[in-house]
């Protein structure tokens, strides 16, 4: 059961292994990241203001680049509001102006009103360094797992636990 | 090797470097399916300026221009057994008023007046309608994995389904405002994509979808 640790050489040998994986899954998460020009290249759907488009769980590819043209009105994008940290999902559905200060505002396809209420006080546009990046490639239900572990904290414990026993009982 | 944990590992390891392939593949389908969208008619019918307030509990007043228009589009070549849903949308678009008021003389102005989510029958089931237009829906549809019929769009007269106004508040006697048609075709698996100004390999692009120039009238007084 405890044949690793009777052999501290393996058992430094599989420490290594681990911290590899974990830094190789970091270092592309980084590069994707650089890649895009996005804090946050993959977002998980959270909420149904998007749908039928989008449900909650499906996952979203962003892009951060404004190579050929500018972000236009009809594109969906993730912005944060000023001071909160939720990133919300929508679509751009006016713009007035060009370049970096143009006035940009959103609205989800399932909202009857704009987010003129979801900015913050004082706030009745976005600007495109509010942005995040804009969605250019969409794939369904993969998020899933990441929204049932943070909505139901009891399934990290549980999950973690079953690995764990699963590690305990292996025999080598 | 032969631990219950290494075996689950491995299957679920092959479970999603083929789930990754195949809907990579199915992806890549999209850019090998022709597109021939086509307009036949975009113009404005009726267009009026009113005095109003954001919201009701506003104190400023602003001017918002009301545009009736009529289109004529066939869009069913959109549509894929990929395709989920169509998002089509028609925006207004004038010029800066002045040049010098922060962007350059090319600067526009764009504001969505209407748009529409036509879904597929694939994605009809999540269609946002209540329990008895939905059934309609899923049956009018049934068994076909694509609907050409819903990708023919033709109203006339069509009220907008916003108003639309400028952050200054002042939108009246607006000249060389055009009407424009797009569509955000989503698929079930991979890239979003949008209207294109010039071909893309198999897909044409939207032809003959600006409208002539019109001009925003001036506040209609309350008589």
């Amino acid at each position: 059961m405890l044949s690793s640790l009777q052999n501290p050489r393996q058992a430094a040998a599989q420490l290594l292994n681990f911290g590899l994986i974990l830094s190789t899954a970091f270092m592309m998460w980084k590069g994707l990241s650089v890649v895009t020009d996005s804090p946050s290249p993959i977002v998980v759907v959270l909420s149904g203001s998007m749908e039928p488009a989008f449900q909650r769980g499906d996952l979203l590819l962003l892009w951060n680049r404004n190579l050929f043209e500018e972000t236009n009105v009809g594109e969906v994008v993730v912005y944060n509001v000023k001071g909160k940290e939720i990133p919300i999902v929508h679509r751009i559905v006016r713009k007035f102006g060009t370049g970096p200060d143009a006035k940009l505002l959103t609205k989800g396809d399932n909202n009857a009103a704009d987010d003129t209420e979801l900015y913050a006080r004082g706030q009745d546009y976005l600007t495109r360094k509010d942005i995040v990046g804009s969605v250019v490639a969409y794939m369904p239900f993969v998020g899933y797992v990441t929204i049932m572990l943070s909505e139901h904290p009891w399934l990290k414990t549980v999950m973690l636990g079953i690995m764990g026993l699963v590690v305990v009982l292996q025999r080598e | 090797m032969h631990s219950s944990l290494v075996r689950l590992q491995n299957a679920f390891g092959f479970f999603t470097t083929v789930a990754f392939v195949v809907a990579a593949l199915i992806a890549a389908t999209d850019l090998i399916a022709p597109r021939t969208p086509s307009v036949g008619v975009l113009k404005p019918t009726n267009v009026q300026v009113v005095r109003g307030r954001p919201h009701y509990y506003s104190s400023k007043k602003e001017e918002y221009a009301i545009i009736r228009f009529s289109l004529d589009a066939d869009l069913s070549s959109l549509f894929t057994w990929n395709t989920k849903q169509l998002f089509v949308y028609v925006t207004a678009e004038w010029p800066a008023a002045k040049a010098g008021s922060g962007s350059g003389a090319n600067a526009t102005n764009q504001a969505v007046i209407w748009d529409s989510i036509i879904t597929s029958p694939s994605a009809d089931h999540l269609a946002n309608l209540g329990p008895i237009a939905k059934k309609k829906l899923i049956r009018s549809a049934q068994g076909k994995s694509i609907d050409p019929s819903r990708g023919i769009l033709s109203l006339k007269n069509q009220r907008p389904k916003y108003q639309i106004t400028h952050p200054s508040g002042k939108i009246a006697q607006q000249d060389d405002v055009v009407l424009r048609l797009h569509y955000n075709v989503q698929p079930w698996v991979g890239l979003l994509t949008w209207n294109r100004d010039s071909d893309v390999g198999r897909w044409k692009t939207l032809r003959d979808n600006v409208s002539k120039k019109f001009s925003f009238p001036e506040v209609k007084k309350k008589e």
